[in-house]
C-alpha cells in the first residue's frame, strides 16, 4: 500500500480522536483565555507542547505567576507518560530515516499512541507472536498511518484552541463539567475498546483507583509513581503466570 | 533575570519534545523482549489511567469531592457503553450526557 493510502487510512481511523477532540480543544482554548493567557501563548503551547493534560494542568500555575521551576516539572511529570508510548512504537518504525522520526514524534499523544499501536499490533501477529519472532512490515507505511492519525489530530487540536480562544462563548451552566470530561471519557473508552486477558483491565482499573492517593501524597509525581507500581506488579504477575503455565 | 510565560511554554515544549524524540532516536527498529514490550505497553496504559483519575477527580491537589460521584458515574457509564458498542466515542458521549444531567440536578 502506498504511503498516501497508508496516511489516509491514519486519517480514518483518526476521526473518533477529532470528535473528542473539538470539544476538549475549544474547552481549553476558552480557560486559557480566562487564565489571562493570549492567542500566541495559546497557540504556541497547543502547538508545541501538544498535550491536552498538561495544558490543563500548568494553566493555573502559570497564570498565576507561581515560579517557573514549579510550572516546568508540573509540565514535565505530566508529559513523562510519552516515554513509554514513544519506546512502544519505536520498534515499529524499523528503517525509517532518524530525522524523519524525529518529526514526527512531535506529534505523539495518548490518542495518537493506541490507535496506530493497536493496529500495528493486530498487523504484525496475527497468530499472537511476540517482536523477536514478528515479520518485518514496511516501517514507512506504518509511519504514515501513524502520521494520518498523528498530524490531523494535532492540527484539530491546534484549531481547536484556538477556536476556543477567540469564540470564548459562554457555555451554559454545568456545561464545562461535560466538557471537562470528554477527553478523559474517551481515553477511558479508548482502552475499555481495546481490553484483552485480566492483566490489562486490572492494571487499568489499580492505576486508576491507586492514582488518587499517589496525587493527594504528591500532586507533582505520586500518580506516576502508583502507575509505575502498579503496571510492574500486573505484568510480574502475568509473567510469573505465563512461566507457571508452560 | 526573570523568564517569561513565554519561554517557560517554550522550555516546557522542548522537554515534551525531547521525551518524545529520544525513545525514537535510539530505539527504532530494536525488537524489544516479549516481556519487555508487555511492561512498556501496560505502563502506557497506566499513565493513561492516572491521567483520567487525576483530570477528572482532582482540582489543585485534592480531591473534587462534590463532583467526583457524578464524574464516577459517568465514567463507569463510558466504559460500559464502550465495552458493550467498542466504541470509543458512543462511550465519550454518553458520560457527558450524563454527567451534564447530573451537574443539574445534583
Amino acid at each position: 500500500m502506498s504511503f498516501a493510502a497508508r496516511f489516509r487510512q491514519g486519517m480514518k481511523a483518526a476521526i473518533p480522536i477529532w470528535i473528542a477532540f473539538v470539544p476538549s480543544s475549544i474547552a481549553w482554548g476558552i480557560a486559557a483565555q480566562d487564565h489571562g493567557l493570549s492567542l500566541a501563548e495559546v497557540v504556541l503551547m497547543s502547538a508545541w507542547v501538544y498535550s491536552g493534560p498538561a495544558q490543563f494542568a500548568v494553566l493555573g500555575p502559570l497564570a498565576e505567576g507561581k515560579s517557573a521551576l514549579q510550572v516546568l516539572i508540573a509540565g514535565f511529570l505530566m508529559n513523562l507518560r510519552f516515554l513509554p508510548m514513544s519506546t512502544a512504537l519505536a520498534p515499529f518504525f524499523r528503517g525509517v530515516k532518524r530525522s524523519q522520526l524525529l518529526l514526527a514524534s512531535h506529534v505523539i499523544s495518548a490518542s495518537s499512541f493506541i490507535v496506530p499501536y493497536v493496529q500495528f499490533q493486530k498487523e504484525r501477529a496475527p497468530t499472537g507472536a511476540d517482536s523477536a519472532r514478528a515479520p518485518d512490515l514496511d516501517g514507512y507505511g506504518r509511519l504514515a498511518f501513524f502520521l494520518g492519525v498523528g498530524v490531523t489530530s494535532f492540527l484539530v487540536w491546534v484549531t481547536g484552541t484556538a477556536s476556543g480562544f477567540l469564540a470564548a462563548f459562554g457555555f451554559p451552566p454545568g456545561f464545562e463539567e461535560a466538557l471537562k470530561f470528554i477527553l478523559p471519557g474517551y481515553f477511558a473508552g479508548l482502552l475499555v475498546v481495546e481490553m484483552k486477558g485480566w492483566a490489562m483491565p486490572l492494571i487499568c482499573f489499580g492505576s486508576l483507583v491507586a492514582a488518587l492517593p499517589g496525587a493527594v501524597v504528591s500532586p507533582g509525581w505520586g500518580w506516576l509513581v502508583t502507575a509505575i507500581v502498579v503496571a510492574t506488579l500486573g505484568c510480574g504477575i502475568e509473567e510469573w503466570k505465563l512461566r507457571g503455565s508452560r | 533575570m526573570e523568564i517569561t510565560r513565554f519561554q517557560i511554554i517554550f522550555i516546557i515544549g522542548l522537554m515534551a519534545f525531547a521525551v518524545r524524540a529520544l525513545p525514537q532516536l535510539f530505539f527504532v527498529g530494536e525488537r524489544f523482549p516479549e516481556a519487555w514490550d508487555r511492561w512498556l505497553r501496560y505502563l502506557s496504559y497506566g499513565f493513561i489511567c492516572s491521567i483520567i483519575s487525576v483530570t477528572l477527580f482532582m482540582a489543585g491537589g485534592r480531591i473534587e469531592t462534590a463532583a467526583a460521584p457524578r464524574r464516577a458515574i459517568a465514567l463507569a457509564l463510558a466504559i460500559v457503553v464502550a465495552y458493550r458498542t467498542k466504541s470509543a466515542v458512543t462511550g465519550m458521549l454518553s458520560g457527558a450526557v450524563l454527567v451534564l444531567i447530573l451537574a443539574r440536578l445534583l
